[in-house]
Order: C-alpha cells, then structure tokens, then sequence
C-alpha cells in the first residue's frame, strides 16, 4: 500500500475487506445465487465475471441489501451486514453502483452529489469541502453543478454515479458494468479511475463487468460464476491466461 | 363588471382550498403512487378536534395550530399503521385500505362527535369587502384563506427546494432504489410526506368549514374538487396542483354565479366533470405532467 492510500484509508477508518460466505439469493422462485462463497482483499480490485444471468448483479444486489439474502455471510471486516436494509448497509462502508440509469435526472447534478451524503452527519463546510474534492476528481461536473442530470453525457452521468457513490464515504465500493455503453475512450479512463481508486485511497473494489478482458488487466483477483455458482476463482493473470476457461465462460 | 370581480376573486379563495387539497393529494402521488382517498376524511377529522379546542380554550389559534398539529400526527399515524402493511403489495391493495380508513374517520367521527352540522368559527369578519362602496365578493376571512394557503405553498415548495429534508423526499420520490442506495432512509421518508399531507388537509378543513359548516361527510365534496383538481395538474406536479385548483375554483364560481339558484349550485358538479374531461381529452396526463412516461 502506498503512503496516499495509507493517509485515505487511515482518513476512512482503515481499508477493509470484504467476505462473502455461501450467499444464496433470488427473486420469487428463482435462485440466481446458489451458495457464493469470494473474498475481495481490502485495497485490492476483484473481478466478477460470467455470462448474462450467470448471477453477478444479484451477487451484488445481495451484499448492497436491495434484495434479502436467503442465507449466508457478507462480512464487512468482521461485521456481518447480510439481512440488513440498505441505506444501512451504505453507513456500513458499502457502496453499490447500480448498472444504468444511476443518476437521478430530474435533480441537478450537485443534488445528485449532495444525496451521496445523506449517510453521515457533518458540518456544512464539511461537506462542502467533500462536494469540491469530487469536482476537482471529476472536472467536467464542475462546469455543469446547477445544470439537470438528464443533460448530461452517458461518461458523464458515469462519472457522477461514481462521485455519488464516494461522497457516502465508503470502503468497499461494488461497481456493476461501470463502462457499459460508453465509448472506448472513456470506457478507459473509467478503468484508469477504478485502479486509481484502489491504489490511491485504499478502496476496496468489487468490478462486475461484461468486458472480462479489460477488468481482468486491471483486478487482482477474478472471480468466474455460472448459473449462481462460483465455478473459477484465482489470480487475474492466471484466469486470463487460462485459454479453457476463457474460451467457456468469458468469451475472449 | 363587478359581477366578474366578485365571482373570480371568490373564485381564487376556493380554488385555494381546493389547491390544498390538490397538493395534500400530490405530496402521496408523489412518493408512493397511491391516491389517499382518506384525505378528506383526514381533514374533517383534524377539523373537529380543532373545534373541540376552539369551545374549550375560546381561543380560534389555538384550536387552528392545535388543528394543524393534529393533520400531521394523524397523516404519520395512518401512514405508520394502515399503509405501510400494504407496502410491496398490488397497489388496489392501497386504494381499498384508504377508502377503509376514510370510513372509519367517517364513523369515529359520529361517534366521538356527533352527526349533526356544527358551525366553525372564522379567524376574521365574513362580511364582504368593499372598495369605495361597492363590495368585491371577498371578506377579510377570505382574503385569510387566499394568504394562509399561498404561505403554506410557498413554504413546502422551499421546503422541498432548499432544504437536505427536501432533497431526500425528492430523492426518494424520483427513485427509491437510489435513495435508499445513498442511505435515505425513504419509510421515514414517506411518513414525513404524510404527516405534511395531512397538515394540508387540516389547513385546508378549517379555512373551508366557516363555509360549509362541519359534519362527518362535509369534506368529500371538497375532496372530489381537490382531487380533480389535482389530475387536471397532472398528480405529479405541485404547480399543477395549484393552478389546476384555481381554475377549478374560478370556473365554478362562474357556473355558480351567473346561472344562479339551486340550478347553479346543482350545475357546479358537472361543470367540474366537464372540465376534467376537457383537460384530459387534451392532456390526458394533465397539464402539468412531465413529459416522461412514468411506469406506475
């Protein structure tokens, strides 16, 4: 860990990992996770990879507290938070970056920000101060503060999603498709972020991403589901030189 | 002329009342997609307690903030006890409960406070106004009613603007997922959203019971003008609300002023009708709506 991170994550209480411990989840009848069991190490990038329906947004859908876990753990550092709702979860240190649609376009974009802190309690230059740092991280909402979230551009509405979700001041940070339908050039700077995010400030990342080639040159660790079971979990470079697995289950 | 006059600003003090209720009606749209049919019922209810106040104390404040106080515990209460259960249930589910609860408020009402029309005292002289001698069709109480409502307005549209209170009920309301996602705690939300309907409801009862005296039922015409009202506005929209009952409010004055006798008074029902079929065979999301289709 480098010295920064060491300072941001000292500043967030410390970089935490993030266990899951056969996590079983669905909707109705449906089992979409069948008993998950991964580890994301604290300051470390850990890929979810499958295919469609392989239960990788339920994965995350299941440790945020949008839907109610069946069974098992999700240990935030020591502290078990499955079973509870989330904006508790959210307090916990866990935020949860929704695929699409994750701006609020009615709201402008400082509204945007400004729920990111509706988590903790502090004073109005603090938070203040909390809204410049994402505007400093993230120029091109500096210039449109006052303007509505449905003005913005699909990188952009990323980028706030992504400064939403750091304003709650988290540890662990669950990112669901985060370049889905962007440009390639921004889809690389969205990556460069995430690795920044890690290796600077010490968060904890879980990346699901449908583009397994390009998480998997930026994790430390990937994980392979099917059918909402883990069926590889190893070293990023070890999977992406497995030529087997990638042929089955990650298509490159 | 003066006939106009007196028939429009008359016009604007009911419409006032039934913007109230209109608004009550939008703050639950808004946050729930469920139309109270107990907002009426909440009203007259929190009306009554404040009469009650009003004979014990002879003091018409305090029975109007004890009023007010009242619509906001009860619009939590209700909230608290008799909507959530319905919660992630089909949304007839809803519907039939705060019909359920406007029968009860109804029948308690009976019960605790008799059946019979009761006058309800008003804050200030009900005799016309006149400007150099020739009246305007509005009272000081009147002018009151006008005031209290706008005040009540513009405080919840800063409110819901200004404040992080505001933000997190816009929040909540534009999409629970992520709200709750950001940590808004949007049951609590939602309570709060009540309580402030139901705050509304009894503004709205006590400005308009010197009027219409008061009984159990006396709000459910008052209720299906402000509940038009707010569809003409679109049920999303607080402006909408507003506007939507101060046409109503004006129109009816005129069908009820110019056409004159029992004949007017009958017709005012069905200009209402008619003017919510016009409105919605043009806009059939209200004039206000966005232009975003919601799912509902």
């Amino acid at each position: 860990m480098s010295a920064e991170a060491a300072e941001a994550s000292a500043a967030n209480g410390h970089a935490a990992s993030l266990e899951v411990e056969g996590l079983v989840a669905g909707y109705g009848e449906v089992i979409a996770l069948d008993g998950v069991t991964l580890s994301a190490r604290a300051a470390g990038i850990t890929a979810v990879l499958g295919a469609n329906g392989a239960g990788k947004t339920t994965l995350l859908r299941a440790v945020s507290g949008m839907i109610r876990p069946r069974r098992g753990r999700v240990l935030l550092a020591d502290d078990n938070v499955a079973g509870r709702s989330p904006e508790q979860i959210v307090r916990a240190g866990i935020a949860h970056v929704p695929e699409g649609q994750g701006v609020i376009p009615e709201l402008t974009v400082e509204e945007n920000l400004r729920i990111g802190m509706m988590s903790w309690r502090g004073k109005r230059a603090v938070r203040a101060a909390a809204i410049e740092e994402e505007y400093a991280r993230f120029k091109p909402l500096a210039d449109r503060r006052r303007k509505l979230a449905s003005t913005l551009s699909g990188g952009e509405r990323q980028m706030l999603v992504i400064a939403r979700a750091l304003l709650s001041r988290p540890r662990v940070l669950l990112l669901d498709e985060p370049s889905l339908g962007l440009a390639p050039r921004v889809m690389a700077q969205v990556m460069d972020l995430v690795v920044q995010l890690s290796r600077e400030h010490g968060l904890t990342i879980v990346l699901v991403e449908q583009n397994a080639r390009g998480a998997l040159a930026i994790a430390d660790h990937g994980v392979v589901l099917n059918l909402g079971r883990v069926v590889a979990s190893a070293d990023a470079a070890t999977l992406a030189a497995d030529v087997a697995l990638r042929h089955h289950y990650l298509g490159f | 002329m003066v006939e106009f006059l007196q028939f429009t600003l008359s016009g604007i003090v009911f419409g006032m009342i039934y913007a109230a209720i209109a608004l009550s009606l939008v703050l639950i749209w808004r946050g729930t997609r469920l139309l109270n049919f107990a907002q009426g019922g909440m009203a007259m209810f929190t009306t009554y307690v404040g009469i009650e106040v009003i004979y014990k104390t002879h003091s018409y404040w305090a029975g109007f903030v004890i009023a007010l106080a009242a619509g906001l515990v009860l619009g939590a209460v209700c909230e608290l006890t008799v909507v959530r259960p319905t919660t992630g249930k089909p949304p007839l589910n809803a519907v039939i409960v705060t019909i359920g609860l406007l029968i009860l408020l109804e029948g308690l009402a009976g019960i605790f406070f008799g059946g019979q029309y009761r006058s309800f005292p008003a804050a200030f002289s009900i005799i016309g106004l006149r400007v150099g001698g020739t009246p305007i069709g509005v009272s000081r109480f009147d002018v009151f009613v006008a005031v209290a409502v706008l005040i009540a307005t513009l405080a919840l549209a800063a409110a819901f603007r200004y404040t992080a209170a505001g933000l997190r009920m816009r929040a909540a309301a534009f999409n629970a997922t992520i709200a709750r996602l950001s940590g808004i705690r949007v049951a609590r939300v939602l309570t709060v959203g009540w309580a402030l309907a139901g705050l509304l409801g009894a503004l709205a009862g006590v400005l308009v019971s010197p009027s219409t005296f008061l009984y159990p039922n006396s709000m459910d015409a008052i209720f299906v003008y402000g509940f038009t009202a707010a569809v003409i506005g679109g049920l999303d929209s607080a402006v909408g609300a507003v506007v939507g009952g101060l046409i109503l409010g004006v129109v009816l004055s005129y069908a009820g002023g110019y056409v004159g006798g029992s004949v007017g008074s009958d017709l005012t029902s069905l200009v209402a009708l008619g003017i919510l079929v016009a409105v919605l065979m043009i806009r059939p999301d209200g004039l206000f709506a966005g232009a975003r289709m919601r799912r509902v």
